[in-house]
């Protein structure tokens, strides 16, 4: 796919950085998201002693072992970064963005480096190379889109989250990332936005009252129901902004008649874990386990949210007991099977306007989520149009990663980052463009808006919502 | 000269060969000791070993993924590795040197299709090396070793090719056989320590992903363990502050907006 290059102005916007010039000087870091204060003393040092430790204790030595042998640096990958596409430059091709890391381990965790190290007198690892690797692991949206282009299997987003990891273990990390998990972890409400329980009870009665209304019937969201089959954890801010989606989950229950609950132990299914440190994706997922258990449920369910469909779906075995931990599925899976299975009835003719589908990258990318959201809305949506790309080879919304929740960098986002998607969506001429994940909906509105598109972003349970039809109605 | 021809193809050749074979034995069982380490350390055991498979074939299979992008390019560079693995097994000439030498011997290749495949991989070569120079990413990407692999790469396929199919002076003979043998043990001795390790570890990249992907249980506390921060995770407040002397080096000046002047 072609993407139209950026003129000097939109470059300028994009790459404005918006912070003090006295904060950026004091931490030493010439990036564009905020950072809290960190000891600026010996970052190098202490980033080599956290590379250390965790390569100790994780699972990554291998790839980048591998990778340092095998990258042949043909440069496939440059046809399938959005961020390359857009700036052009040399620093965003995939391979060169691996290549900060991947320098950092060859130099200092490999004989031969070391010995070449000593011999050439090579400094090594300069403050210099880590405010570069602070720069361009959150310039890239850890989309896998590249991983597949790779003929020797590189994948560039498990070394950017390598990355951010040890960066955090430093003290770089997006504050914005950093305090949701501050809340999450160890905040009064438990939760990344801060919802306390009484709020999220009030908004969920309000919206049975709504749907009494609207539908007329009772369409209840149970709360603590001990021995439920389900536990839904959607992304928590759905709770404030979503309401939409949420009454479309509730009423795909409400019409099969499975039993279904919210914990007011633990809700929240965001876990920025997977974005920039292992141990918080540990520490988030036991929270859900532990919620899991006092309830006694017996799946894990997930709302319309990529990452944490994601983070759940593939990390939920690894913290949580491997082969015996509960089984995690996403709310479209479900939606899907009990639509095959004729539990659900909707109706096609509500829905008339032109719909297209953007695949969130973390539940298409492993083609786990790929072709379920799409029978569903063309079994109800009567105009219904693809992306090209899509599927698994969709181009990312440009807010991947956990930078969409990075609010000083949107005009990177909408600008770079998104500007591929934005050319593919205006392709489609669509009304709504149906984008089910929290992180995707947050950007692609932002995009679509930065860019004059005139579309409107929804969830598949809100488009769901309207044409679904219960038997009692009317 | 023809002394050095002899050195060239039994000692040179038997010690370049062994070197190559051991080395990428190495390195193959190496990744897989890895990947079988990192495997264990996990609980979690789910892997999706289909799609590790789908994913490793499809670039050996040269049908669908590969030519989606870049159709031309994808074409070079697969009969270029075509030609470069098959003709230094499978041609007659070498194939026979092998029988004598061992006892052993292969099917070869008939001596048509051996020239048109090192044709190819000649000209293989040449665009390959001319799209690294002159394609603007792919230039951005290259370091010297990956302008130099295509042309000494070249070097054993063009001599050899002279020699079959040209008729040249005895000495000029000489010297074409001296540089093909000198260079193929050059290549030989290269292979397991420079990127073209990836001829043996290419099947093995999938596995290797998948399982990095496999976060250990309990890793992030043990990291904290060894740091000496268990009771700083990177969630608390100023987890990362105070922790150490008081800053006593002058920091030097640092642009706000180092990515504005990014290649415009
Ligand atoms: S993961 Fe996505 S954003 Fe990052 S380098 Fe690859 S294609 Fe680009
Ligand atoms: S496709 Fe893979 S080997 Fe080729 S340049 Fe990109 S990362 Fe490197």
């Amino acid at each position: 796919m072609k993407v139209n290059p950026l003129s000097p102005e939109e470059r300028q916007k994009a790459f404005a950085n918006s912070k003090k010039p006295e904060v950026v000087r004091r931490q030493q870091l010439p990036v564009q998201y905020h950072v809290e204060d960190h000891d600026l003393q010996d970052r190098p040092r202490r980033f080599l002693e956290a590379f250390a430790a965790i390569l100790k204790h994780t699972n990554y030595r291998p790839a980048l072992e591998h990778y340092v042998r095998v990258s042949a640096k043909c440069s496939r990958c440059t046809t399938h970064c959005q961020v390359y596409l857009a700036t052009g430059d040399p620093r965003d091709v995939p391979c060169n963005r691996s290549e900060l890391l991947l320098w950092v381990y060859r130099r200092h965790f490999t004989v031969a480096g070391v010995l070449r190290g000593r011999l050439t007198a090579d400094p090594g690892l300069t403050d210099e190379h880590i405010q570069r690797m602070a720069a361009s692991f959150y310039d890239c949206t850890a989309c896998r889109r590249c991983h597949f282009e790779c003929p020797l299997g590189v994948d560039h987003a498990l070394i950017t989250h390598l990355g951010r990891y040890i960066l955090s273990e430093i003290g770089i990390a997006p504050r914005a990332l950093v305090v949701s998990v501050r809340e999450q972890l160890i905040g009064a409400s438990g939760n990344t936005s801060a919802i306390p329980v009484p709020a999220l009870l009030d908004t969920l009665e309000f919206l049975s009252d709504d749907m009494k209304e609207e539908k007329g019937v009772d369409i209840p969201f149970p709360i603590d129901q001990e021995g439920a089959e389900y536990l839904f954890l959607p992304a928590v801010s759905d709770f404030l902004m979503e309401a939409d989606t949420l009454m479309g989950n509730a009423a795909v229950f409400a019409a099969t008649g499975d039993r279904w609950t919210v914990g007011t132990g633990y809700f929240d299914g965001i876990n920025y874990g997977l974005f920039y440190s292992d141990q918080v994706l540990e520490k988030v997922l036991l929270k859900i386990k532990a919620e899991a258990e006092r309830l006694k449920v017996k799946k894990i369910l997930i709302g319309e949210c990529g990452h944490a469909s994601r983070t759940a779906k593939f990390f939920y075995p690894t913290y949580c007991g491997g082969k015996e931990a509960l089984p995690v599925i996403n709310i479209m899976e479900y939606t899907w099977q009990r639509w095959k299975e004729g539990r659900i009835k909707l109706n096609p003719d509500v829905i008339t306007e032109k719909v297209t589908y953007h695949d969130p990258c973390n539940i298409a990318r492993p083609g786990w989520i790929v072709n379920q959201p799409r029978e569903l809305l063309k079994a109800f949506c009567r105009d219904y149009v693809e992306m090209t790309p899509g599927g698994r080879d969709n181009i990312c919304c440009g807010g991947g990663g956990g930078t969409v929740s990075i609010d000083e960098i949107r005009p990177y986002r909408t600008i770079v980052g998104g500007r591929a998607k934005a050319e593919q969506i205006r392709a489609t001429g669509a009304k709504y463009v149906v984008a089910p994940c929290a992180n995707c909906k947050k950007q692609l509105r932002e995009l679509v808006e930065d860019n004059g598109i005139d579309c409107e972003i929804v969830g598949l349970h809100d488009l769901l919502y309207k044409a679904i039809v219960f038997d009692k109605q009317g | 000269m023809q002394a050095w021809i002899e050195f060239g193809q039994g000692p040179l050749f038997r010690f370049a060969f062994v070197l190559m074979a051991l080395g990428l034995a190495r390195i193959f069982v190496l990744t897989l000791v890895n990947v079988a380490e990192a495997y264990r350390r996990n609980p979690d055991k789910i892997i999706n070993y289909r799609e590790v498979f789908n994913k490793t074939v499809a670039w050996f299979i040269p049908a669908g993924r590969l030519w989606r992008k870049r159709p031309v390019y994808s074409l070079v560079s697969f009969l270029f590795h075509a030609g470069l693995i098959l003709v230094p097994l499978f041609l007659a000439a070498h194939v026979s040197l092998w029988r004598q030498s061992t006892g052993f011997g292969w099917f070869s290749l008939p001596q048509g299709l051996a020239d048109a495949l090192t044709l190819i991989a000649l000209a293989g070569a040449l665009i390959l090396f001319l799209m690294r120079a002159f394609y603007a990413p792919a230039r951005a990407l290259s370091r010297r070793q990956d302008y130099a692999w295509p042309l000494l790469l070249a070097v054993p396929f063009l001599t050899g090719y002279l020699m079959v199919n040209v008729s040249v002076s005895a000495s000029g003979y000489q010297w074409m056989m001296l540089l093909h043998l000198y260079s193929a043990a050059l290549i030989m001795i290269l292979i397991p320590f420079t990127k073209i390790a990836h001829c043996i570890l290419a099947p093995l990249s999938q596995v290797v992903t998948a399982v990095s992907w496999k976060f250990p249980a309990g890793a992030g506390d043990r990291v904290l363990e060894t740091l000496g921060l268990e009771d700083r995770p990177t969630w608390v407040d100023k987890p990362r502050l105070g922790i150490e002397r008081e800053m006593t080096r002058e920091l030097p000046e640092v642009k706000p907006a180092e990515k504005e002047a990014k290649a415009s």
